[in-house]
């Protein structure tokens, strides 16, 4: 029985921008349909249309039937009502969904005591079972705590909790799990798998992340710019994809396992694809980067110190790149901040090109320090100044270190542009009117105008989508060709220090718990730790012995 | 993921809704300003001058607004009055701005013990009331409007101050300034060259608000005798000695400088919000 169906449904701003254009695609009860496409691709937006979360002034035609009910004609009323019973969704960030001032309990009674006028211990109890089947731990407990007691898988568990207190026939994922650690991931995926299987309901799942969609879809539509792509049973459009814009997704996304035989034929034009690694240079004897029993603790006020990194010692080669994987909190950023001096370490050093690096008191250790090593940082929408062009920024960090002419600045400017793929228009834009991979692009342009012996990058391509993603890796794998450029590439995605990194190390709870040649690591772990963190991957079920979630 | 392209439509400032009232501020201003630079042109009499054979007149066409209780006409002396009543103030806001964000960028940039003494000076300035500040700077440095602008400046500073402290110590944190740490960039020019500009448009917008706020306390301060000395045309004073014919009925030389002095104020602050609506993060106050 058909649940939702969307037909011919298009979406104009009252500026004129159209962002949906026909957007047509059905959910059964019981079954699970992923919406997939890179950011801006409307996926969000057709989500929310469902239960009438328009922008304001948009004008719609087509049509979007929920339960029979076409929700773009409905009355007030009628969208409440659906809201009420009819459907929920589960949202990104579950800590800017929760109220913070309210305890669990109240957040989950609310709805079932206002809309469903049902007695508070009623109420209670509905709110009990519903958090023991999202499998929390201490139920009972959890009712009286506070958000900010809770860690970010919880308060997602919470949140899909809240969202089935309605009894929705259809449950609207937008990106559940994109904030959290593979791990926890896991898990939630796996609660929201349980519950529909269980009540029967129909899900429709937005994610960018295409094993996600892979390992828990029956069907799945991929979006770009507004439009349905290709549609259809998901191993299929996974296996033998027909639209090129999923042909150039599938290629740049890149997978835990051995590269696939299948070879996608992609047009030259398209953005890199992504290959095994290439053999880069052969690592010298001499170690760039070496670090010898890092420690580092955070002190709180009235409560125990944090370890961010206990003993930590590795080295990498001139040329080399070394993977850092770990969980959030695992210490692999406050490791990143120590070694360009953003963060002072309690104990250990640091040699880069064979020089300690101690704190920088005169104007020359400060730029001696800044050439050894320089930071791509995660967010390229926070780690560009708003105010100042991107060739401006990056004449800044030219002239800082060098004191040669405006003109020849000028001109290195566009060189160093040019170098990671964008022009002499890109140098005057202001960061906000630059993409993503744009600014991220920019940032390493920044980074190398310094020639750097080591660049260090923290996250620097999970911001981004898939296919931006894999440009940005392929400009670092060129530069490192060209360059010779030492590489520390920390990460949370296994399948992208794969795809970079010659060396590996795993990083929980502050220490390092297993290190090696990452092929060896991802395919013979053997630290349980990596083992689930390998394990927790999603991957389609038709693909590899492992199962898709544990 | 970053919010989609619909979001941010959605999160966009929306078209400035109330462009009349603030086009309207302008105008106002505009006004009095232009009626404030070139009063000796614009004015029909000298501030001075006596006219004994229209003594507490109402409108005529001689004097538009009637004169007041020796004579003189009150649109004359209400343009010159604009005068002390704009420029004050503006020194005011200009040297209470330069003081607070030089002092709340150090106490926001170094942070530390340096912020928390210079965040017990500025309680201690804010316990006091500006008006009161000024009577003591009067009853210290004598009558006039020297000591008070110079007085309010300071009593001005500390909100100045706080707001640029706070701005700094959320920007500090932002990604973009470890960039320039890591690139080398010394604090001194991170701090003044990137962190400064970013924050300026929003302690310019909340600065605009303390002009109004300035004027009427400056108009209060003449109005008590303290301020601008008679013969000097001002707004304050002007409605002071208004204050004998008031009872007698006489009530236009003392509205019509109590007007301006609201329209003014109001325009000013209209202003000020929009600016701090339209640049965003501006705190009201």
């Amino acid at each position: 029985m058909t649940l939702l169906d969307i037909s011919q449904l298009t979406l104009d701003l009252p500026d004129g921008t159209r962002l949906l254009d026909g957007v047509s695609l059905t959910v059964a009860a019981g079954e699970t349909v992923g919406l997939v496409g890179e950011s801006g691709s409307g996926k969000s937006l057709t989500a929310r249309s469902v239960l009438g979360l328009l922008p304001s002034g948009a004008v719609t035609t087509g049509s979007l039937r929920l339960d029979g009910l076409s929700v773009l004609d409905a009355t007030a009323g009628q969208v409440l009502e659906l809201r009420r019973s009819r459907a929920s969704m589960i949202f990104q960030d579950p800590r800017a969904g929760i109220n913070p001032m309210r305890t669990i309990g109240d957040h989950l009674t609310e709805g079932l005591r206002l809309c469903q006028r049902m007695p508070n211990g009623e109420a209670q109890a509905a709110a009990l079972s519903l958090l023991e089947s999202v499998g929390l731990p201490r139920p009972a407990e959890h009712l009286r705590q506070y958000p900010h007691e809770l860690s970010g898988g919880m308060l997602q568990r919470v949140m899909i909790a809240g969202a089935l207190t309605s009894s929705p026939h259809l449950l609207i994922c937008d990106e559940p799990t994109t904030a959290l650690d593979v791990t926890t991931q896991a898990g939630i995926i796996a609660v929201l798998a349980e519950q529909r299987a269980a009540r029967g309901m129909g899900m429709l799942f937005i994610t960018h992340d295409l094993n996600l969609a892979a390992s828990i879809c029956d069907r799945v539509v991929v979006l770009s710019a507004g439009r349905v792509v290709e549609q259809g049973d998901a191993r299929e459009v996974f296996l033998h994809p027909h639209a090129e814009y999923t042909q150039r997704l599938l290629a740049a996304t890149p997978t835990l396992s051995r590269p696939r035989e299948r070879v996608v034929a992609a047009p030259s034009d398209a953005p890199a694809t992504l290959a095994p690694p290439a053999v880069l240079a052969p690592p010298a004897a001499d170690a760039m980067l070496s670090v010898r029993s890092l420690s580092k603790e955070y002190h709180r006020r009235g409560k125990e110190p944090v370890a961010a990194v206990v003993e930590a010692s590795f080295e990498i080669p001139r040329g080399g790149a070394l993977g850092v994987v770990g969980e959030s909190g695992s210490g692999k950023s406050t490791l990143a901040r120590m070694i360009v001096g953003l963060e002072r370490a309690d104990a250990g050093d640091i040699r880069i090109a064979d020089r300690e690096r101690t704190a920088a008191r005169t104007r020359a250790e400060r730029l001696a320090h800044a050439r050894s090593v320089q930071m791509v940082f995660q967010d390229p929408y926070l780690s560009l100044d708003p105010r100042i062009t991107a060739g401006h920024a990056i004449e800044d960090a030219l002239r800082l270190h060098d004191s040669r002419g405006t003109a020849d600045a000028r001109a290195r400017v566009l060189a160093l542009l040019d170098q990671v793929g964008l022009g002499e228009r890109h140098a005057q834009a202001q960061p906000r009117t630059l993409s993503g991979g744009q600014r991220q692009r920019v940032a390493i342009a920044r980074a190398l105008a310094i020639e750097p012996d080591v660049l260090v990058m923290d996250e620097a391509t999970s911001a981004l989508d898939v296919s931006v993603q894999a440009q940005v890796l392929a400009v670092v794998e060129r530069i490192r060709r060209e360059r010779g450029l030492t590489v520390l590439f920390i990460s949370h995605d296994l399948a992208v220090v794969r795809r970079v990194c010659e060396q590996t190390v795993v990083m929980k709870t502050g220490a390092i718990v297993e290190r090696g040649r990452t092929e060896e690591i991802l395919d013979a772990p053997q630290h349980p730790y990596t083992r689930l963190l390998i394990d927790s991957v999603p991957r389609p079920e038709w693909e590899g012995e492992r199962s898709a979630t544990p | 993921m970053t919010p989609t392209v619909a979001i941010r439509v959605l999160r966009a400032p929306r078209v400035p809704r109330s462009s009349t009232w603030f086009l309207a501020s302008a105008v106002v201003l505009a006004v009095f300003t232009v009626g404030a630079v070139f009063a000796p042109f614009l004015a029909p009499y000298d501030p001075d001058q006596v006219d004994l054979l229209n003594i507490q007149a109402g409108p005529s066409t001689l004097h538009w607004l009637g004169t007041d209780s020796v004579g003189r006409d009150t649109l004359s002396r209400m343009l010159y009055g604009a005068r002390t009543a704009l420029l004050a103030p503006l020194l005011v806001v200009v040297s209470s701005t330069i003081l607070g964000v030089l002092l709340g960028l150090v106490a926001g940039w170094r942070g530390g013990w340096l912020d928390a003494v210079l965040g017990r000076i500025f309680d201690v300035v804010f316990a006091f009331p500006s008006l009161l500040i000024a009577i003591m700077a009067v009853a210290l440095f004598g009558k006039g409007l020297v000591a008070p602008v110079i007085a309010m400046s300071i009593a001005y500073a500390p909100f100045v101050a706080r707001l640029t402290r706070s701005l700094v110590t959320a920007e500090r944190t932002r990604p973009y300034v470890a960039a320039y740490r890591v690139q080398g960039f010394s604090g001194a020019w991170i701090a003044s060259r990137r962190v400064l500009p970013n924050v300026t448009p929003i302690i310019g917008a909340q600065s605009t608000l303390n002009f109004g706020y300035v004027l009427a306390e400056l108009a209060a301060l003449s109005f008590l005798g303290l301020g601008v000395q008679a013969p000097t045309a001002d707004w304050g004073a002007m409605i002071n000695e208004a204050q004998a014919g008031l009872i007698g009925g006489y009530v236009l030389p003392a509205i019509v400088p109590a007007v301006a002095v609201v329209l003014v104020v109001v325009a000013v602050n209209v202003i000020g919000e929009e600016l701090s609506d339209r640049i965003g993060g501006g705190i009201s106050a």
